[in-house]
């Protein structure tokens, strides 16, 4: 009973992490319309950032949050400069929007791959290897610190998204973009803003990413996968579906990675994609992709 | 001018079935391997082609099915000693059927949906196949030699691969224009209005793509037998998806040339990048970057951008 306890309290603290990881992806969605599978190498470039930022100058992983947000968020303005711009705002395009996404993401990986090469790295701030124990249950100090700065970093999102005007005005974007435009929403801007905003988070999860996994380059296209199976189920452009998604299905393949092999945990995120793909295209608080 | 259409095809196509008699001279096997290479990748853009293309699904996961043709073949040819040339046919229709299959799950969705589920197809047979003792996990088959001499043991690929290559965009020539294509354009358009019409859509889509995975399929099989060695991480990996999918696009999707032309210019593009820079993680930023750009800026690819101009070689326009 513990060991379930334990894995099931392993398994959450992974899955704030991998809420954060989607809540980018599913903003951007949400706005712009765009599966952007260059979501996963952001995060990776953030988790370089804190890892350069570590080693160089032993700057502890979650103090380097901002900076690595910062560098992603100009990587991304960057990007929607040059590659998204042109197509903002049509529907037509969708498919070949992703295929941009995912030729970006080629470029960027091509580009760490040069400079970094295929070698996995991990961040080891002091209590990365750290524990402690309530009763008899063992908490990962590195687990636990990234799961509080994840859920923390996502209700500052919501609180974002829910009161402040340019908060209500991605929402009103979100729900429909004509009508925005109608009552004198810089749909524009709202768009370069939360393109902007999708890449910062992404960088922050790439520092706290960069003490909770190891990460090479290459390492990307499988978090593509994962990312997209939360933001799937959770229906797209639903921040709330992603945060539900990724605890339950982190849980559930803790769960799998403890009773059966850890090789195969990751299944679940992409056997869960193909279900709810099957069942429910939605997702479960989402809208229609297509 | 209507027989240079036919004419410049036929001849390309005598010069490669006579072009192995070079070896009687002097041993060309890295350009036997550079064409039967550009024959194989012709054959999966083809294919690519028919349900990418004319249907609109991008799929960036058709790789599984050249996996699942060569464990087909790779594995009878280690279990029983059949030469995998025998079971071209049978590796096709297991692709097939298997492409069937996955199609009537994924070919529900449409758009960034579809793109998605093709992704987490390969993630999925990729830890399916890594941990699959039988068919030797992670660490894969070891197929026999052929026990040709050193310039002839390329030509049973180079024949086999031309032959499907042959095949495959013969086949791409009869959907283009027939009325099964039809029926495909006509779904990758409007489903709703298709089904109207009485056109069976699931039917169509999921038809279209078991047939690109026969064939893809079935060059699974002569590729393990090149190879010589099959392990997963060599066919489940997203560039290879990516490369069919970039070079379709920079052909021109939807058109029974393009596939082709992407291809070959691919190749050459590819191979001097590797002359001149090495086999570096380069090539990986210039892949994407010729994917951005042909993008951004000729969507419809080299033979489609042609063809709006009304400048399209005779010998390419086939429709």
């Amino acid at each position: 009973m513990i060991y379930i306890l334990q894995v099931i309290i392993l398994g959450l603290c992974l899955g704030l992490v991998y809420a954060l990881m989607a809540t980018g992806l599913t903003l951007i969605f949400g706005v712009m319309r765009i599966v952007n599978l260059a979501h996963p190498i952001f995060i990776l470039c953030g988790a370089y950032v804190a890892y350069w930022l570590f080693v160089l100058y032993g700057l502890d992983p979650i103090l380097a949050i901002p900076i690595a947000a910062i560098v992603c968020g100009v990587l991304g303005a960057i990007v929607y400069k040059l590659v998204f711009e042109k197509d903002a705002g049509s529907q037509k395009y969708s498919e070949m929007t992703v295929l941009l996404t995912f030729g970006t993401a080629m470029i960027l990986d091509g580009t760490l791959s040069f400079f970094f090469k295929n070698t996995q790295r991990v961040t080891s701030p002091s209590y990365a290897t750290d524990a402690f124990f309530i009763g008899d249950i063992f908490l990962p100090t590195a687990q636990l610190y990234s799961g509080l700065v994840s859920l923390s970093l996502i209700v500052a999102l919501a609180l974002f998204l829910k009161f402040s005007t340019l908060g209500v005005a991605i929402r009103a974007t979100s729900l429909s973009r004509v009508n925005a435009e109608l009552v004198g929403i810089n749909v524009k801007f709202v768009c370069l803003f939360s393109f902007i905003l999708g890449c910062a988070l992404a960088g922050c999860a790439g520092s706290l990413v960069s003490f909770v996994f190891s990460f090479f380059p290459a390492k990307h296209f499988e978090w593509i996968a994962v990312l997209m199976s939360l933001v799937v189920l959770g229906g797209m452009g639903s921040i709330l579906g992603a945060v539900t998604a990724a605890i339950v299905l982190s849980v559930l393949a803790s769960l799998v990675g403890a009773f059966l092999a850890p090789s195969w945990s990751t299944m679940v995120f992409f056997l869960a994609l193909f279900v709810i793909l099957l069942i429910r295209p939605q997702g479960m608080f989402g809208k229609y992709l297509s | 001018m209507t027989n240079s259409k036919y004419l410049v095809p036929l001849l390309a196509l005598l010069m490669l079935t006579m072009f192995p008699l070079v070896q009687f001279f002097s041993n060309q096997n890295y350009i036997i391997h550079l064409l039967l290479y550009a024959f194989f990748y012709i054959i999966m853009t083809s294919s690519w082609n028919i349900i990418g293309g004319y249907g609109g699904f991008i799929s960036i996961g058709h790789n599984a099915f050249l996996c699942v043709g060569a464990y087909v073949a790779g594995y009878a040819a280690v279990r029983y000693g059949i030469s995998p040339f025998y079971l071209i046919g049978l590796s096709g229709l297991v692709a097939g059927i298997f492409g069937f299959i996955v199609g009537l799950i994924t070919l529900r969705v449409k758009g960034p949906s579809f793109i998605i589920s093709s992704i987490a197809l390969i993630m999925i047979m990729r830890i399916v196949f890594d941990h699959w003792d039988l068919v030797g996990g992670a660490s894969g088959i070891t197929l026999p030699f052929n026990s040709l001499p050193v310039q002839w043991s390329k030509l049973p690929h180079y024949y086999s691969f031309l032959f499907l290559a042959l095949a495959a965009i013969y086949l791409n020539w009869y959907v283009r224009h027939s009325k099964f294509g039809l029926a495909l354009r006509a779904v990758s358009h409007d489903e709703t209005r298709s089904a109207v019409a009485g056109i069976n859509v699931k039917m169509i889509k999921v038809t279209a793509f078991a047939l690109s995975a026969f064939l893809i399929g079935s060059a699974g099989a002569v590729w393990a037998d090149y190879l010589t060695y099959i392990r997963p991480n060599m066919f489940l990996v997203i560039l290879i998806a990516a490369n069919i999918v970039l070079m379709v696009i920079l052909g021109g999707k939807g058109t029974v040339t393009g596939p082709i032309v992407g291809t070959v210019i691919f190749i050459l593009f590819n191979e001097i990048i590797l002359t001149f820079f090495g086999a570096t993680e380069l090539n990986i930023l210039l892949t994407g970057l010729l994917l951005v750009i042909t993008l951004l800026y000729f969507p419809d690819g080299i033979v489609g951008s042609l063809k709006n101009k009304n400048i399209l070689p005779k010998f390419l326009d086939w429709g």
